[in-house]
């Protein structure tokens, strides 16, 4: 077993709503700490004391534990304002926990900001210098690494400009290349890698799978891709408070999706047509509008829908969507011609329409359907439904991608 | 693109077996990091000052060199900036007092000169103070992003002051050129007085700086005193003999640094040996003071300006 070097035990923060007292209990808690005969609360008596908000607090963070060890990499994952960034600044030792305990053993590489610290007006070569004593190497180290950094950034042409006059992505590439020189122990990762062309993207990510073999990762990100290429322990945050925590990369993941709030239905188009009733099933389950439909990968699925359109409309014609939880269409439901179904409206303004999947291959997690009545070449759209009901694939696989497909597999001869 | 992708892994493995020769193989220090106040935070402070010091030397002198290099590339007169504020000073005063404007009493020293003198004192104490009470404010969006040690940014905002007030004191020599005197063995003691004077004022911007930063109110109240601090401390007269004048200026640190700093170069005032040791002593260790209490309470104030 590898030796642990982030060990966090039952860490909590309190954060303050209002500006002005923020600053106020900030300058109590200044004072505070001046106060020689003050207790560390660590050896306090009495814990309830330090877990008492203030008016206007609110806990940012409240009892996360969890170790990580060399050749680790953690995932945390959580929606805006979980406290994801606030735990990573604890880490970093950049705030102090208000509650708990961290212990952190060896060198810190905190990717949280890439070129804080840069200066516009200097080159990009003085801010390379500044960049790296910033992040604690030794004159003799940046001595050593300079070229190796500047290789890395592939910016030998521009070093001497300011750096004001660099794309965002060149700032980009300049920072990260400082960082790929570092050797950590640990290694703090906060969303930098979203930013930057793909080429460069695919080189960060080398480079820090390179770090990642030797040191202990904790790694924060929206694209579950990613976390799950890279992560082997995941914890998800709701709030402040830990609601996943292990070692099953894709329950963490479901219980993420779960979470997000599943959008509004909302209806538009020129409201031609409307759909009048929705239904999707499976393996005798069945639900209606509004409602969630969970079936396992490679369940059948049926949907059918009841439009009220104008009577006997000779051009309408019906698509069906189903977008995941980050708002990407996956699939699209089709003919065998590979276009929308075409309608039979009769002459009481009523069509109905059923679409059957024999295998619904989705990756696990939420969907949402859509329906789309148009006229036949598209140009008209009558009404758009969306979010009309919701999908929750089963699948128990550690996979982010979006459609498994199952294949024939085989060894040629 | 495949070709594309194997040459880029090419060249990472080839920068990873460069860096992992250089990885050095020492026992991992243990960081423990807790709620922690008074005594434990002190100690912890004290302990991360000396451990960190190699780094923190590097990194102050970087960021000197960073924010001094900065302030001035997008000027034509470049470094001259340095000397300009004291001498524009010098010369309304000169100005002033040739013009009968005011009267000042400048014992038997030129007047020109004894001002200048002052200015260049006043330029160690004003900008040692200043970048003092700047350091949080200037280093904002780095503080909140990266750890780093930070009395690297008292040291640079150090190295700027003395950079500052060493620029306008060259300048003494063409003015002892223009307004000869007889220069005294103790003219030798004058950086000395300049070294103590740059301390106070470094000293008595860091005990104010946790709390300036925080709330804006004191800082703005400091720099409104110190435009009366200016006429409160001998820059362009010497010490009124009795009155109330005399009482406060009496009161005033600053003054005894001023008036023997001063004295020790071009003579004329008298120098206040006692009170110029005690106010050196004290503002040594209150800049002792300030650097703890600043490392202590600085997670406090970047989470505050964080958000």
């Amino acid at each position: 077993m590898s030796e642990t070097l982030v060990k966090v035990e039952h860490v909590s923060k309190k954060f303050c709503r209002s500006l002005k007292r923020s600053l106020w209990y900030g300058m109590k808690d200044v004072a505070h700490s001046l106060n020689p005969w003050a207790k560390s609360s660590a050896e306090n008596d009495s814990p309830q004391q330090d877990s008492v908000l203030r008016v206007d607090e609110f806990w940012a963070l409240r009892d996360i534990s969890f170790e990580v060890r060399r050749g680790e990499c953690l995932g945390l994952i959580g929606h805006n304002g979980a406290g994801k960034s606030t735990l990573l600044k604890i880490l970093n030792g950049l705030n102090r926990p208000d509650a708990g305990r961290i212990t952190m053993r060896g060198r810190v590489a905190a990717m949280i900001e890439l070129g804080a610290g840069f200066n516009p007006i200097l080159t990009g070569r003085e801010n390379i210098f500044t960049q790296a004593a910033l992040l604690g190497f030794t004159p003799e180290e940046i001595r050593l690494r300079f070229d190796a950094i500047v290789e890395f950034s592939e910016l030998e042409d521009f070093l001497d400009m300011p750096l004001q006059n660099y794309s965002s992505g060149m700032k980009v590439r300049l920072g990260f290349s400082v960082y790929s020189q570092l050797c950590p122990d640990i290694l703090i990762i906060d969303e930098v890698l979203a930013v930057g062309d793909v080429a460069f993207r695919l080189k960060c990510l080398n480079a820090i799978g390179e770090m990642m073999k030797s040191s202990a990762v904790i790694f924060v990100s929206h694209s579950m891709p990613q976390i799950f290429r890279v992560c082997r322990k995941l914890i998800v945050l709701d709030r402040g408070k830990t609601v996943y925590s292990g070692g099953d990369i894709s329950a963490g993941v479901s219980r993420y999706l779960d979470l997000a709030e599943t959008g509004e239905p909302s209806v538009t188009g020129s409201g031609e047509a409307t759909v009048r009733h929705v239904r999707a099933s499976s393996n005798q389950r069945a639900v209606e509008a509004g409602e969630t439909l969970t079936i396992s990968h490679g369940d059948e699925l049926v949907i059918e829908a009841g439009i009220a359109a104008p009577p006997a409309a000779s051009d309408i014609s019906i698509e069906i969507l189903l977008w995941n939880a980050e708002m990407i269409p996956v699939m699209e439901l089709v003919t065998s011609s590979l276009s929308s179904f075409p309608l039979v409206v009769d002459e009481t303004g009523l069509a109905r329409s059923r679409a059957r999947l024999h295998r619904t291959e989705l990756g696990p997690g939420k969907y949402s359907v859509t329906i789309v009545i148009t006229n036949a070449d598209n140009s008209r759209v009558y009404c758009r439904h969306d979010n009309l009901v919701y999908l929750c694939v089963e699948a128990d696989a550690p996979s982010g991608a979006s459609v498994l497909a199952t294949a024939d597999w085989s060894q040629p001869a | 693109m495949t070709v594309q992708c194997d040459m880029v892994v090419g060249q990472i493995t080839n920068n990873q077996n460069m860096t992992h020769t250089h990885r050095p193989t020492a026992i991992l220090t243990e960081r423990v990091i807790t709620p922690h106040n008074g005594l434990d935070a002190f100690r912890d402070a004290l302990h991360s000052l000396v451990r960190d010091w190699p780094l923190t030397r590097a990194l102050a002198w970087r960021m000197f060199v960073r924010d001094t290099k900065a302030s001035y590339r997008q000027t034509f007169l470049g470094y001259v900036w340095l000397l300009l504020p004291a001498l524009a000073n010098t010369l309304v005063w000169v100005f002033l007092q040739n013009t009968s404007v005011v009267q000042i009493q400048a014992g038997d020293v030129p007047y020109p000169l004894f001002v200048f003198v002052g200015n260049v004192l006043w330029t160690a104490f004003n900008g040692a103070l200043v970048n003092a009470m700047g350091v949080i404010d200037e280093a904002k969006g780095t503080l909140s992003k990266v750890n780093f040690p930070h009395e690297a940014l008292i040291l640079s905002a150090c190295g700027k002051a003395i950079l500052n007030t060493l620029a306008t004191a060259i300048f003494i020599i063409p003015f002892l050129w223009l307004f000869p005197i007889r220069l005294q063995p103790t003219f030798l003691l004058f950086p000395v007085g300049i070294v103590a004077t740059t301390v106070c004022g470094m000293a008595l911007g860091l005990i104010v700086v946790p709390f300036t930063a925080l709330f804006t109110d004191l800082g703005r109240g400091i720099h409104l005193m110190l435009r009366f601090a200016f006429f409160l401390t001998p820059v362009i007269f010497t010490v009124p003999a009795s009155g109330w004048g005399h009482r406060i200026m009496m009161l005033n640190p600053a003054t005894s640094l001023f008036v023997t700093s001063r004295s020790w170069l071009i003579g004329g005032e008298s120098p206040m040996y006692t009170e110029f040791i005690f106010v050196s002593l004290a503002s040594v260790v209150l800049l002792f003071i300030g650097v703890i209490t600043l490392k202590v309470s600085l997670p406090h104030i970047i989470e505050r300006l964080s958000g």
